[in-house]
């Protein structure tokens, strides 16, 4: 530790602590541009000028590390005499046309200018003229004569995110931030410039013009995206949420987001917004509505008791939603049944939840089944960011095709579809340890040889095995495909002297909290109301917040469910798919219109705010549910909100003791896939699935699909990619596919959700004939 | 008696002396009152030599307002049909003249010179909604007769 002064106040921070930070502890402001914690230091700018006694001249704030005794000055007439110079410099080239900038109001330059700067410019020679309003893709536009040159988007991009795809260009003044080769950025991850650039540089196209900061409400939130739960702040105008910016919480996260949470706010102004009630195909007020529904529960209630009630939660709803769900449930209709809708199977006990502070602090962090980089992007980052710090990690994927980026000796295990279970229980076994759940585990596996699609020898399994055994900090990352995982982690668990942490990548983004509600998690309740369904056992089904021939694992049983029950309602925030089935849609409210709870993959509770009011006729859950209770003649009373956050867990849902060993079930050896055909295997992407969006519609991948370059080539397809003709038992699709050197032969790669090419109706791990439909050309 | 007299003739005396003296009122609205050409009366937007809009969206007159009068929603013109001297310009540009009181901050405030006070105060109407000036009223400013 060290003791400095700064402004005549003592500190004492740790080692190698720049002045910046040490000051910021303090409560001192030092202006700063290029400097971000994240990113260390650069001094670039020169605007974090101070001054420190026995140095001979200014030093930057930034560049500088504490040492003992110092004594800093952050403000006095040489320093400001200082940052006066800078600024003068900075402002050169400048344009001055804050009145037409987005930025103008919240921007540091503006700020800094008026507090440091000169009241005019000495420069009279004409200013250098560079890009205006150019687009580097579908949301941001540059403006390269506001640039400061910080080099914060550079680094971000580069050093940080890892896809170079912004660079400096040119020399001297003419210096500009341009993309690489002048190619649009495509980075999921390039909204984060807009936040980071600190003026009105790098802006966001959606929020242009919009508004002013003065005119702006800002309203603490979370990202409902994804399973990640990033936090945000939600900014609206005139009741219309314009903008998502991240919101960064001290020692927990920066605040970056994904493109998805960043411009995928605009689904509740979307065409396909639900704003009116629809009865049997006509068209009602919600309040009109509630009566027709009542009756029928009624009915429902009188003629078949509670039993043939059932209740689906879904999509984003907040935990108090999901805990109203099975108050009413558990009250009004005393034994009608809850789940929510899902679509892995796969569940993970609460005590074996992770946190994101154990990817701080991992040496090894292996990828079950899926890639984060798609279905839960920033902790993609969260991962990158500890390999930065601890260039030693080991990040391993054990998945259907090959999962790790480009981490720096990442080891991939390419196991076959509905194997990836078993191939971990055998390295575990393998690797010779005395632990009982283990030889458990390997007494079940009996002769199993796991047979992998890229090479890798015993040795390697064996070493895998023990790496997952004997590594210090363990964080598994799975994304919930094959259930009987639950136990092969339980058993690592039970064989690990140190914690094992493993982190959910699969949705919906709520789910713990839901479970936390009173909703049951398992995919067998879901699946048993199914079931039930589609023999004819229910009467009434309430659908809340999901699609269901959208999220359930097998469309055909879905639809025969929907069929077969007397009366469908579906509560949410768009027209299902297929709207024929359902006999009542209804109008509900949703994120950003609804105070609530969200938990994340970690477990943790966080509070979003309501920001704007719902449009049209959509109320609140809640509405409906004490309407119903009301057409029932039932007393139903949310008299207060219910307070999810527990005395001894704090932010995180209560971790609950581990469950007993299942057994491992030891796939059948497949028969190979026949020629010509392909094996289905199904990937959550948080830019495909999830909430429709008119802003991120570009973004949206053209080719869902993803095949092994030599399976393109036998169908001919070029290198971008075309239609396939997909025929599985189940059905038939089409999907547009390119090919992606990950993915081994054999295998079809497809996201859950894709609108119009849904792999729910082949079924997950399907073998599939493959017909080439078209080739299409990008043009 | 006689005080009763002399009280009235008092009176009527400064009565028809008031007749010839000079009148502080006018005959309103036949006759009107000079302003100092600084007086400021409602507003008004305008425009450039080229008949460009000056206005550019800022919102700074919105910000300055004392008595939130002002709503400024902006947008972007399409390049080929720019309706301010810039691609950003005002959708809506509304004043409330009820609350307005009439300060002068926006004007001074504008940095494109866009908003300015001008001597008309003929401000009346027989419903509150036409009080609020929108964007083509005040950009046809009334000339004061």
């Amino acid at each position: 530790m060290i003791r400095l002064t700064i402004d005549d106040r003592e500190i004492t921070v740790p080692e190698g602590t720049m002045i910046v930070d040490a000051a910021a502890q303090l409560g001192i402001d030092v202006p700063i541009y290029c400097y971000h914690q994240a990113l260390g230091p650069l001094g670039a700018c020169r605007i974090c000028l101070v001054q420190v006694e026995k140095m001979p001249k200014l030093v930057t704030g930034c560049t500088t590390a504490v040492q003992e005794g110092m004594v800093v000055h952050t403000r006095g007439a040489a320093v400001d005499k200082g940052r006066k110079g800078v600024l003068e410099f900075l402002l050169i080239n400048h344009p001055l046309d804050c009145p037409v900038c987005d930025k103008g109001g919240e921007c540091f330059l503006q700020d800094y200018t008026f507090q440091y700067g000169a009241p005019a410019g000495r420069y009279d020679e004409p200013k250098i003229h560079k890009l205006k309003d150019a687009p580097i893709n579908d949301f941001i536009i540059i403006d390269q004569e506001r640039c400061v040159l910080c080099q914060r988007c550079v680094r971000f991009m580069g050093e940080y995110v890892g896809e170079e795809q912004l660079l400096l260009e040119g020399r001297g003044v003419d210096t500009v931030v341009a993309t690489v080769s002048h190619q649009p950025m495509d980075s999921q991850f390039s909204g984060n410039v807009i936040d980071l650039c600190p003026v009105g540089a790098l802006l966001s196209i959606p929020y242009r013009y919009k508004a002013r900061p003065w005119n702006l409400e800002r309203e603490e939130s979370v990202c409902p995206h994804c399973p990640v739960g990033c936090t945000t702040s939600v900014t609206s105008r005139e009741g219309h949420v314009i903008r998502v910016e991240g919101r960064p919480v001290a020692g927990r996260n920066w605040g970056w987001l994904c493109d998805r949470g960043r411009f995928g706010y605009d689904f509740g102004y979307v065409e396909k917004r639900l704003l009116n009630a629809l009865v049997e195909g006509r068209e009602m007020s919600a309040a009109e509505s509630t009566r027709t529904v009542g009756r029928w529960l009624d009915a429902a209630l009188t003629d078949r008791g509670p039993e043939s009630v059932a209740f689906l939660v879904g999509g984003q709803q907040t935990m108090e939603e999901a805990y109203q769900v099975a108050r009413f449930s558990q009250e009004v209709l005393p034994g009608s049944r809850t789940a929510m809708v899902r679509t892995v199977e796969g569940y993970l006990p609460s005590g074996l939840n992770g946190s994101f502070q154990d990817i701080e602090r991992a040496d090894v962090v292996v990828y079950i089944g899926g890639d984060p980089y798609d279905a839960v992007p920033v902790v993609h980052l969260k991962v990158r960011e500890r390999q930065r710090a601890n260039p030693g990690l080991k990040v391993m994927g054990v998945g259907a095709y090959e999962l790790t980026r480009d981490f720096h000796g990442a080891k991939n295990f390419t196991v076959k579809p509905q194997h990836q279970a078993a191939f971990l229980a055998y390295a575990l076994a393998q690797a010779g340890t005395k632990s009982q759940a283990v030889e458990h585990l390997a007494s079940q596996l009996g002769t199993y040889v796991p047979s992998l699609l890229n090479p890798v020898t015993p040795e390697e399994i064996q070493a895998l095995g023990r790496t997952l055994l004997e590594s210090e900090h363990l964080v598994l990352l799975w994304d919930g495909k094959e259930p009987e995982m639950e136990s092969v982690l339980l058993a690592l668990r039970a064989a690990r002297e140190d914690a094992t942490e493993v982190l959910p990548t699969f949705g919906p983004s709520n789910w713990r909290g839901w479970e936390r509600a009173g909703i049951p998690a398992h995919f067998a309740s879901l699946q048993t109301i199914i079931d039930d369904a589609a023999q004819g056992k229910i009467s009434v089904l309430f659908v809340v917040g999901a699609d269901l021939l959208r999220d359930y694992p097998d469309r055909e049983q879905a639809r025969r469910a929907l069929e077969r029950v007397d009366h469908v309602v579906q509560v949410g925030l768009f027209l299902p798919e297929e709207v024929q089935l359902y006999h009542a849609v209804v109008p509900g409210a949703g994120w950003s219109e609804v105070y609530g709870t969200y938990t994340n993959m970690e477990g943790r509770m966080q509070v979003a705010m309501a920001t704007v009011q719902p449009p049209g006729q959509a109320r609140p859950l809640r509405t409906y549910l004490n309407s119903w209770a009301h057409a029932l003649k039932k007393s139903f009373v949310l008299e207060s909100e219910w307070d999810p956050f527990d005395d001894d867990s704090g932010d995180f849902v209560p971790r609950e003791s581990l469950p007993e060993l299942r057994p491992v079930t030891v796939p059948e050896p497949s028969p190979g896939t026949p020629p010509g055909s392909l094996r289905v295997v199904g990937f959550s992407l948080v830019m495909e699935g999830g909430m429709p969006s008119e802003i991120l519609a570009p973004r949206v991948p053209r080719f869902p699909g993803r095949i092994s370059p030599q399976d393109a080539a036998r169908l001919g397809f070029s290198e971008q990619g075309g239609e396939l003709q997909l025929e599985g038992t189940m059905g038939k699709i089409s999907v547009m596919v390119a090919p992606d050197r990950r993915i081994p032969d054999g295998i079809l790669a497809l996201p859950y959700g894709i609108h119009g090419s849904p792999l729910n109706q082949l079924g997950e791990g399907a073998s599939v004939k493959a017909v080439r439909l078209e080739e299409v050309s990008l043009g | 008696m006689l005080e009763g007299v002399k009280a009235l003739a008092k009176g009527l005396g400064t009565t028809f002396k008031a007749l010839t003296e000079p009148r502080d009122t006018i005959a309103y609205p036949e006759k009107r009152r000079e302003y100092s050409p600084r007086f400021r009366g409602k507003h008004m937007l305008a425009r450039d030599e080229d008949g460009h809009e000056l206005c550019v969206g800022c919102g700074l007159c919105e910000a300055v307002c004392p008595a939130q009068a002002i709503r400024v929603v902006a947008a972007e013109a399409p390049t080929e049909k720019p309706v301010s001297w810039t691609n950003r310009y005002s959708v809506d540009y509304e004043v409330d003249l009820i609350r307005c009181i009439f300060c002068g901050m926006c004007e001074e405030a504008c940095p494109t010179n866009a908003v300015r006070l001008t001597p008309f105060n003929e401000l009346a109407a027989y419903n509150r909604l036409d009080m609020i000036a929108d964007k083509e009223e005040l950009l046809s400013p009334p000339v004061r007769r």
